[in-house]
């Protein structure tokens, strides 16, 4: 739920630096390794939009997966299965490229 | 009309964290960020950490729960100065959390910092709390599947203590197959086996604080010497 509310102070602050607007439609990026589980960051967000200025505000939300990137080859790979090593190479020198993200990535705003 | 953005959802958090991190380094406190399931025994650790330091440390202990002042009670004992954290509902602890019991504390005299976060796998992982370095403790009478199944935790995580391991006889765990799983989510994480009720491992955890504790001092300017060397 707080995570919700800081979306929500988000859209609003960014909708503040365009007097007039009117936000209607957010777009979040939410990694799989973010330890946020979509479904329920919707159904909190539409609960705290209910009845406030923000209603009828919209969501959409786009996957981001657990990537790693090869020390060696230098690719940048999705991880399956929990293995960490390279899916192109085999190598087990990868760092962390992709996952954690929890961002706002766009908003649709009406203009007057 | 779109607007793309690049917008962190907790850049607020991540603000007043940098702030906390970069107070921090300029004392030299190292602060670290204890996370894991109610009862892997987070304050039983520190109860054993405390115990063996010195008086004349200077370390503190922030602990955080969502109601009582119990674990703050039970590390005072220690005679070092801890402050509870009751969240009041909140399952986890946030950056202005920190900030607000940092307030009237004369946190730059610490060496190190303890946060001890509200017991949850989940929800404290998404909130940086300037910490320098994550612990996560995962026991032995929990799953050994664990990090596969709160991977956020893990991969985030810089050490995971796995603790009560003097019951390892008496429960089906197998603690090679949690540290493979723990390797899996994050190939770097170091793990430390230790026991709070018999004091195993413990010798090398306090060796990993200090450890930590020495990358953590301020940067001095170098030395006269080490110009001319470096100059060589």
């Amino acid at each position: 739920m707080s995570i919700a509310a800081a979306v929500l102070d988000a859209v609003r602050a960014e909708t503040a630096l365009r007097p007039g607007a009117r936000a209607t439609r957010a777009g979040l990026r939410i990694g799989e390794l973010s330890g946020v589980e979509t479904e329920s960051l919707r159904f909190c967000l539409e609960t705290l939009v209910s009845g406030t200025d923000l209603d009828p505000l919209a969501f959409d939300f786009e996957f981001c997966p657990w990537t790693r990137r090869c020390r060696a080859c230098a690719i940048t790979f999705r991880v399956a299965d929990y293995n960490p090593a390279c899916s192109s190479c085999g190598s087990a020198d990868t760092e962390a490229a992709g996952g954690a993200q929890m961002e706002l990535s766009y908003l649709e705003l009406e203009e007057p | 009309m779109r607007v793309p953005l690049e917008r962190k959802v907790l850049n607020e958090n991540d603000r007043i964290a940098a702030t906390l991190r970069e107070r921090f380094h300029s004392h030299g406190t190292f602060c670290l960020n204890l996370i894991s399931s109610p009862g892997s025994g987070k304050t039983s650790l520190l109860e054993r950490t405390l115990e063996g330091f010195d008086p004349a440390r200077r370390i503190a202990v922030l602990t955080g729960d969502i109601q009582t002042d119990n674990d703050a009670r039970r590390l005072a004992r220690f005679g070092f100065p801890v402050r509870q954290i009751t969240t009041g509902g909140a399952c986890h602890l946030d950056a202005r959390m920190i900030e607000r019991a940092l307030a009237d504390w004369p946190a730059e005299q610490f060496e190190i910092l303890f946060v001890e976060n509200v017991g949850n796998l989940v929800c404290p992982t998404s909130y940086d709390l300037g910490e320098e370095a994550r612990a996560v403790l995962l026991s032995v009478t929990e799953g050994e599947d664990k990090p596969l199944k709160y991977p956020a935790t893990f991969h985030h995580a810089d050490v995971m203590v796995l603790n009560k391991i003097d019951l390892l006889p008496y429960v089906p765990f197998q603690a090679a197959v949690a540290c493979e799983n723990a390797r899996r989510i994050q190939p770097e994480i170091e793990i430390l086996e230790v026991s709070c009720t018999t004091g195993a491992g413990l010798e090398r955890w306090r060796e990993w604080l200090e450890r930590q504790m020495r990358r953590s001092k301020p940067i001095s300017p170098p030395k006269r010497e080490d110009a001319e060397e470096h100059e060589k």
